[in-house]
C-alpha cells in the first residue's frame, strides 16, 4: 500500500497502523508509513496510542486461574494403579 | 523367533504409563496459561471452569493422539475451543448484528474530543482505560472476531496457530484480528466517553 499524494495520507497511514505494529508489512511499505510518521504529529500520537493500547488490553484481560482448580485439573488424571 | 516375551507386554505397559505421566505433567504446567484464554474466550468465571475441566478431561482420554514434540498448548486450546462450539457458546449474536466498525484512529479521536487523550508520551493508557472497560468491551465483540483477538492479543498465539486452533484459513484469522481490533476499540470508546 502506498501513501499515494492522491488520497489523504494520514487516512493511509491509519490503514497502515495494524500491519506496521505486526510487522506485516514489506519494507517499501514500512519505510513509506515511517517517513509519513516522521512529519506527522497527528499519526505518531496515534500509532503509539495503540501500542500502550495493546500493552494494556493484554494486561487487563489476565485474571489468574483459580487455585483450586489446578487440583481440580489434576484429579482427573488417570489413576496409575 | 516372536518378540512377544513374557517380560515385553510389562515393559510395554511401563513404557506407557510413563509416557502418559509425562504428557499429563505438561499439559497440567500450562494449566494457567490455557485457563488465561479460556476465561476470556466464554462470559463468566464458572464457565471457563467447566470448560477447562472439560478440556482436561478430553485430553486426558486422548493423551496417544497428541504428537510429541508439537505445540502442546496449542492443542489444548483446539479441543478447548471445539468443546466451546460445541457447547453453543458463539451464537450470541448473528452476522447482521454485529456492532459498526470504525477505523483504528477511532478511539483515541473519540477520547481527545472528550479531553481525555491519554498522555502518550508518559504511555498511561490506564489512567483513561480501566480493566474493566477493557473487559466489558472484549465481552461484546462477537465470538468469531473475539476468539482470534484472544487467542493472538492475548494468549500469544501466531497467525498460524490461531488458524489451526480455530480451523479456519490464515487468511481469514487476520481479516477477522484486523476486524475485531476495530470492533474493540468502537466498544471502548462507547465505554470510555460515556464514563
Amino acid at each position: 500500500m502506498a501513501l499515494g499524494s492522491d488520497v489523504d495520507p494520514c487516512a493511509k497511514c491509519e490503514e497502515l497502523l495494524q500491519p506496521y505494529l505486526d510487522r506485516d508489512l514489506t519494507d517499501a511499505e514500512r519505510a513509506e508509513a515511517e517517513l509519513h510518521l516522521d512529519s506527522c504529529s497527528y499519526c505518531r500520537k496515534r500509532y503509539r496510542f495503540e501500542e500502550a493500547l495493546r500493552r494494556f488490553v493484554r494486561q487487563a484481560s489476565v485474571e489468574e486461574m483459580p487455585p483450586d482448580l489446578k487440583q481440580k485439573l489434576a484429579d482427573l488424571r488417570t489413576p496409575l494403579f | 523367533m516372536s518378540e512377544t516375551t513374557p517380560e515385553a507386554e510389562p515393559r510395554k505397559l511401563a513404557e506407557e504409563a510413563r509416557d502418559r505421566v509425562r504428557f499429563e505433567e505438561e499439559a497440567l504446567e500450562l494449566a494457567d496459561q490455557v485457563y488465561r484464554v479460556a476465561r476470556r474466550l466464554v462470559a463468566t468465571r464458572e464457565e471457563a471452569e467447566d470448560l477447562m475441566q472439560e478440556t482436561y478431561s478430553r485430553a486426558f482420554r486422548a493423551w496417544r493422539s497428541y504428537q510429541p514434540g508439537t505445540n502442546l498448548r496449542a492443542w489444548l486450546l483446539r479441543i478447548l475451543t471445539n468443546l466451546n462450539i460445541d457447547r453453543g457458546r458463539r451464537r450470541q449474536r448473528s452476522p447482521d448484528m454485529q456492532p459498526l466498525e470504525e477505523g483504528d484512529y477511532f478511539l483515541y479521536n473519540k477520547l481527545e474530543e472528550a479531553g481525555r487523550a491519554p498522555d502518550i508520551e508518559q504511555e498511561r493508557v490506564d489512567e483513561r482505560l480501566s480493566q474493566d472497560d477493557v473487559v466489558s468491551a472484549l465481552s461484546a465483540v462477537p465470538h468469531d472476531f473475539r476468539d482470534v483477538i484472544v487467542l493472538v492479543d492475548i494468549g500469544d498465539f501466531s497467525y498460524a496457530d490461531a488458524a489451526q486452533i480455530l480451523e479456519i484459513p490464515i487468511g481469514t484469522v487476520m481479516s477477522r484480528l484486523h476486524r475485531g481490533r476495530r470492533i474493540l476499540k468502537g466498544q471502548l470508546a462507547e465505554q470510555a466517553v460515556s464514563a
